[in-house]
């Protein structure tokens, strides 16, 4: 079933294109992988997902549902989570706050009962609590949970991201290039946690990533863009020997062209 | 140490915390009296601000708009018809608030709700802007504010202002204020909406990506911060039993940052040490601003000389301490003890 759809998508700056008529069906449960080289517009088509950019053209669908233009906070609590190229964590605040952040928007309890500290809210302060502390378990953050974020080692970080924003409760994670800055055992041990929680939360992946052996082992399929257009889609396999696509990256071998 | 033994010793403070201020109402002198008065003022503003400054990192310079409004509002409504007509005499007052006369406390809660109202105006416009232009829209406001309330000659008076206005403010009131201001903040920090403005000041981008509503929160955060605003505007009008527009005006809102960024952006604790010291201070250091003889050399006394003190200590703090005096930090009964046992090993 199709779960995240994108139509005709296209984003202009000004005079720029900088992704146009990008397609995209992304089945429940898929995990598929978005490359190309910099500044191809990957982050954009993330930003457009989560109307942090306006799209231009065309529509984004969740589950049937057109959430084209919808804010961003709202399209979070239909089910779409990411994190972020350069990592955006709240730095001043400790990893279980972060992480508690998350919970904040499926909150029901008003200002007043949360000031007053009536039942109500303090039920649902203990549910947070517990869901949290669950969730730094499963990423074995438990131990770093009154640190605060920005004081972590870059791989933990990473992996706090993405506990914060398993904490929303998504079917659709985008994931932006979680595994840049690491070396290759971390980068092979990020493989085994993306598949992990893939398994365990339900989730449908979409990744970004610039490490073509993580790519390559845990994308089942890939889409790559080239200065905003899809040049290529389709397996691991067919992708690294498309030569357009090595074209793309390593230009066309000829000095003189 | 165990919840309940932390309870109990907030319970003792507080009810020690009462009798002094009982103790201090009957027998201290008036000059005290009234110190302690402005410091609780001080301390609901300053805690009001680092809601809005220091929690949600909306640089707001509004505060003296929102207490202006809060002061005219409740002084309006306790005032006595027959007060009302004596201080109208330009042009008389409109109906019905020359009929009005509510207790000093609704007249109060009335002020802060009108400020709250003002608070979510500004803050809802104010959402498309952040940082410094932030600081300058919501110090346009409070010039708008004063403007308004300058040339409302059938409401407000005008620049002739509000005299005589009985004196309601006491320790109990001013004390009971500030309590309730640190009790009602610190536990919205604490709280899940508190993790939230919070997550705002820390990267507003991740936080909407969280899922947290910007819109919702800025404007919680300024409609809190203004009601107590309010509040705080109503107490130091029926204190000082005069108000007059130009009374609010943007040296005051510096004094409330000062207060702010002296205790710790982001510190209930240092906003509350911060607004106590300075209402001392600015008695305390009347003296610069007599004549004074130092190695012979005699100074006429310069009024004002006691903001330049003032000013010094900014820039020193803003150059050598940024965090302020306490940071982030709060005190608790955990800290005490532990600093305790560790000087006692």
């Amino acid at each position: 079933m199709s779960l995240l759809k994108l139509e005709h998508v296209t984003k202009r700056f000004g005079g720029l294109t900088a992704v146009s008529d990008f397609n995209l069906d992304l089945q429940e449960g898929e995990l598929v992988g978005l490359i190309g080289p910099n500044g191809a517009g990957k982050t954009t088509i993330f930003n457009l997902i989560t109307n942090t950019y306006l799209v231009s053209e065309g529509k984004v669908i969740l589950g049937g549902k057109d959430i084209t233009g919808m804010k961003t906070d709202r399209i979070t609590a239909e089910g779409i989570a990411r994190t972020f190229q350069n990592i955006r964590l709240f730095g001043e605040l400790t990893a279980l706050d972060n992480v508690r952040t998350a919970f904040h928007l499926r909150l029901k309890s008003s200002v007043l009962s949360a000031v007053f500290g009536l039942p109500g809210y303090r039920k649902e302060e203990k549910e947070i609590d517990d869901k949290a502390m669950l969730l730094l378990k499963t990423l074995g953050l438990e131990k770093y949970k009154d640190d605060l974020a920005g004081s972590l080692p870059y791989g933990l970080q990473r992996k706090l991201e993405i506990s914060r924003a398993l904490a929303t409760n998504p079917k659709v994670l985008l994931l932006d290039e979680p595994a840049a800055g690491m070396n290759p055992e971390e980068t092979l041990a990020l493989a085994a946690l993306i598949m992990r929680i893939r398994k365990e939360f339900n989730l449908t992946v979409l990744l970004i990533e610039h490490d073509m052996s993580l790519v390559m082992s845990i994308c089942e399929r890939i889409v790559v863009l080239d200065h905003g257009v899809t040049i290529a889609r389709g397996l691991p396999k067919e992708i690294q020997n498309n030569p357009e696509v090595i074209t793309a990256y390593l230009g066309t071998g000829d000095l003189y062209a | 140490m165990d919840r309940r033994m932390k309870l109990i010793l907030t319970i003792v403070s507080l009810l020690v915390f009462i009798l002094l201020l009982w103790l201090a109402e009957s027998y201290m002198d008036p000059f005290i009296k009234r110190i302690l008065n402005v410091a609780a003022i001080y301390v609901i503003l300053g805690v009001s601000l680092n809601l809005i400054n220091g929690f949600t990192g909306q640089f707001s310079l509004g505060h003296a708009g929102f207490m202006s409004l809060g002061a005219y509002a409740s002084a309006l409504l306790y005032m006595s018809p027959a007060l009302k007509a004596t201080n109208f005499f330009i042009e008389p007052i409109i109906w019905p608030l020359s009929e009005i006369q509510i207790p000093f406390f609704f007249a109060l809660l009335v002020g802060g709700a009108i400020a709250a109202v003002a608070g979510f105006a500004v803050g809802a416009p104010c959402l498309r802007v952040g940082g410094d232009y932030l600081a300058i829209v919501t110090y346009g406001f409070a010039e708008i504010i004063r403007v308004i309330l300058n040339n409302l000659q059938n409401i407000t008076n005008g620049p002739l202002g509000l005299k005589g206005l009985p004196t309601y403010t006491n320790l109990y009131w001013s004390w009971g204020w500030a309590l309730f201001t640190i009790f009602f903040i610190k536990k919205l920090v604490d709280s899940s909406y508190g993790r939230a403005l919070k997550s705002i000041r820390e990267d507003e981008v991740a936080a909407e990506a969280m899922g947290v509503n910007l819109f919702k929160h800025k404007t919680l955060a300024f409609v809190i911060g203004a009601f107590f605003a309010g509040i705080g505007g109503g107490l130091l009008g029926s204190l000082l039993m005069t108000i007059d527009p130009n009374s609010f005006n943007i040296s005051l809102t510096f004094q409330i940052v000062m207060i702010v960024l002296l205790g710790g952006l982001g510190s209930i604790t240092g906003s509350v040490v911060m607004g106590v010291s300075i209402a001392f201070l600015m008695e305390l250091l009347r003296f610069v601003e007599s004549p004074m003889t130092i190695f012979g050399l005699t100074i006429p006394g310069i009024s004002g000389m006691r903001m330049l003190i003032f000013a010094l200590i900014l820039v020193i703090t803003v150059i050598f301490f940024r965090r302020g005096l306490f940071g982030q930090k709060e005190f608790s009964w955990d800290w005490i003890f532990r600093s305790k046992r560790r000087n006692a090993e």
